[in-house]
């Protein structure tokens, strides 16, 4: 039997970086909020200069719930599954938020309305075959002061392209308006990434520096990033980097209304017989609580959020929580994110940094060319950018040159361990008919409940996309210099930290889970946040965009608390 | 690190040297035996050569028997289908033959096995210190890695001119 807890207003699932957000405006207002979060809090000892706790064996990451949990995966029903070992996402107070790249992009305005766009600009032929795009119920503008509200609030370094119509070159001169420049001007350059800038302007391209939350000088009591080259998948021992255990959520726990429960592994969301849900029940060594509240916000991850919803049965919901309409696992996507090597005859130096140190074209995204005669709808943002490890290198491409172990292997490595990179390129993903999470009952956490099992298969439209970006980016490297490049066949991700989906947000309740404010159509004391809720992805990474619909999301609570 | 740069860092972020970090003895996933017949594996992926040591004298072999937890069981099969090839085709032990009758046998071991080996040498070879391989520092600076900086300045990320080395471990280093 559950040991049944103080009621509070609202439980917060996951406290990283949607939820580690959602908590400071309910905070501020006055509401009592727990938090409950399945990892602990982290320390800079946990934060090493360390390729193989970090990189090769996710020491960091590999926390027991997450792993325990670890999504099945196919391309198409009843094609057979794979499984990896490592979860992406961390469980921890800051989540992932803690070891992510920080890249804080905006989507654009194109990415809301993409349905609309394309079929007004290319005919509604031109829309993917098979695959379940709408219109975002909200627009860029609607999202726009949640964007500024996070840049500022978590701290977002960048330089702004457009304020409010005015084009600036030094940024990202496609980027929609918005209304003043970044609380931080961006990170510095490397010899490297200068150079691809340089290139760059030589091809006629607009490249910036793209925007994270990293502080590129000292930002609210915290120091500017030290460039270690450990920041991907490592925490910041100096907490330079801005996941919100060192932001939002200290500043929620100032106001005392913040109550943190870590370690509280949550097995269900539990409802009345009005359709209401009333709490969450968890498990925290080993005893099980139930904590009451008025309203519940599920934040963990895309994966996490359709498994708890699944698995919270009930008689008003036979098929899981807020899933009455089949919706709840549907529309799920995930970037293309496949990058391109490069072998240059000189050292490029790309040790040190942080992959948010780059160089970034945005040309080749969403409508900002003509896609008449390419054959597919979106595009790519690439970034070639700094941080690379010693293992890493040393298992680096031999382009052929070389045998892959002995002495000429070793003479070949000794030579250009120094001298290859590979660049970010992430592509637009849309949701189909057939890419879809449900429940994987041959598969078990622990406690007996099934994990999520992933089905995505390779689709057209996203895999033209890929390699028209994958082509630019080796224009773009060949004109920098370099000697040989690779441009690996594209391929969907399989369990991936840029995951969207599963409880899309939507004005209709018969194809989507939530509500253009982020509460479930049928469950309305619930609201779901993290890019679970995004029915696109654009081509750029979703933790921004996420953490202003949360935000949103939040305030929307608290303004319509007393009609709840 | 120089001083100065010391200081723009906050006071948690300090190195420690290797041999304060070293802890106490570590068991030991392999017999003397298996070690040899590994080392022996290592030192033929990457030899000690003109370019100086290679992966044996880094430590690599040291590294993977403390590396060895699940997957020790299938990796000691590993190592006992190589000198079981090693016998078949010349009729000796592995640790026995020369090196090109060496590089024969790992031509033609099973796959997975060499891949695995193959990568955790790598890891042995470039890794830490602090895990018992890369000894030295010898597997750094024979890749030209400048080693892990707590704080590093423009001047450090130069296109064609790598830092000046810093060899210091960084795996309890905040």
């Amino acid at each position: 039997m559950a040991t049944k807890l103080k009621p509070v207003d609202v439980a917060v699932i996951g406290l990283g970086a949607v939820g580690g957000v959602a908590v400071l405006p309910l905070a501020r207002a006055g509401l009592k909020v727990a938090g409950i979060e399945a990892g602990t809090w982290m320390n800079p000892r946990d934060f090493r200069p360390d390729e193989i706790h970090n990189n090769i064996r996710g020491l960091l990451t590999s926390v027991p719930k997450a792993n325990q949990e670890v999504p099945t995966v196919r391309e198409r029903p009843g094609a057979p599954t794979r499984r990896g070992t490592i979860h992406p996402m961390m469980n921890a107070i800051g989540g992932t938020s803690i070891h992510y790249w920080a890249q804080s992009w905006r989507l654009k305005p194109w990415d809301f309305k993409t349905r609309s766009h394309v079929e007004k600009r290319y005919g509604a032929r031109a829309i993917p075959v098979g695959s379940t795009l709408e219109d975002w119920p909200i627009a860029y503008d609607d999202l726009e002061p949640f964007y500024d509200t996070i840049e500022h609030e978590v701290g977002v370094s960048g330089k702004a392209g457009n304020i409010q119509g005015l084009i600036d070159p030094a940024g990202n001169v496609f980027e929609a308006p918005r209304r003043r420049e970044y609380p931080m001007p961006p990170l510095r350059g490397s010899g490297f990434t200068d150079l691809m800038m340089d290139t760059a302007r030589q091809l006629g391209w607009k490249p910036f520096r793209p925007p994270a939350a990293i502080n590129s000088e000292p930002y609210q009591g915290r120091p500017g990033c030290v460039f270690h080259g450990y920041c991907n998948r490592g925490g910041c021992h100096i907490s330079a980097k801005n996941s919100t255990a060192v932001t939002t959520i200290p500043a929620a726990m100032k106001t005392k209304n913040l109550t943190i429960f870590d370690r509280a592994h949550v097995t269900r969301i539990v409802n009345g017989p009005d359709g209401r849900v009333t709490g969450v029940t968890y498990i925290r060594d080993e005893k099980e609580y139930f904590q009451p509240a008025r309203v519940v916000l599920l934040a963990s991850y895309t994966y996490e959020n359709t498994r708890l919803l699944l698995l919270s049965k009930s008689k008003e919901y036979p098929k899981g929580l807020a899933n009455n309409h089949g919706q709840v696992g549907r529309h799920y996507f995930g970037h293309y994110q496949n990058g391109v090597t490069a072998l240059f005859p000189f050292d490029i130096n790309v040790w040190y940094g942080t992959p948010a140190q780059a160089a970034a074209v945005d040309e080749w995204a969403d409508d900002n060319y003509d896609h008449s005669d390419v054959g597919f709808i979106g595009g790519t943002t690439l970034q070639p950018h700094t941080e690379m490890h010693p293992i890493e290198s040393a298992n680096m491409n031999t382009f052929g040159r070389a045998p892959s172990w002995g002495s000429k292997w070793k003479a070949f490595i000794r030579e250009n361990a120094g001298r290859w990179t590979s660049a970010y390129l992430q592509t637009s993903a849309f949701p189909y008919e057939e890419t879809f999470l449900d429940l994987d009952d041959a598969v078990r956490d622990p406690l007996g409940d099934p994990v999520c099992r992933v089905t995505s298969g390779p689709k057209e439209n996203e895999s033209r996309a890929v390699a028209y970006g994958q082509r630019k980016m080796e224009e773009w490297f060949r004109a920098a210099g370099a000697i040989e490049v690779i441009r690996p066949t594209a391929g969907p991700p399989g369990v991936s930290t840029h995951a969207y989906g599963g409880t899309r947000m939507g004005d209709n309740f018969e194809t989507n889970v939530v509500d253009r404010w982020g509460f479930s159509h049928e469950a309305p004391n619930l609201g779901i946040l993290g890019a679970s809720v995004m029915g696109t992805s654009g081509a750029r990474n979703p933790t921004l965009t996420a953490q202003a619909l949360a935000w949103r999301t939040a305030e929307r609570l608290v303004a319509n608390w007393k009609n709840l | 690190m120089n001083k100065v740069t010391r200081r723009t860092v906050i006071a948690s972020a300090t190195l420690a040297p290797v041999a304060a970090i070293r802890s106490a003895a570590q068991p030991t996933a392999l017999s003397p035996a298996q070690l040899s017949l590994l080392e022996a594996i290592v030192d033929r992926l990457i030899p000690a050569d003109d370019l100086g040591p290679g992966a044996k004298e880094c430590g690599a072999a040291n590294f993977i028997d403390r590396s060895l937890t699940t997957e020790k069981a299938s990796f000691i099969e590993g190592l006992a289908a190589v000198d079981a090839q090693a016998q078949t085709k010349f009729s000796r032990a592995f640790v026995e033959l020369s090196a090109a009758d060496r590089e024969a046998v790992l031509e033609s071991s099973p796959r997975p096995f060499f891949n695995r080996v193959r990568q955790l040498t790598i890891e042995g070879t470039f890794s830490d210190p602090s895990y018992g391989g890369n000894r030295g520092y010898m597997g750094w600076d024979l890749i030209r890695y400048p080693g892990p900086r707590m704080a590093v300045k423009p001047e450090d990320q130069k296109l064609r001119d790598a830092a000046k080395p810093v060899r210091t471990s960084g795996a309890h280093g905040h």
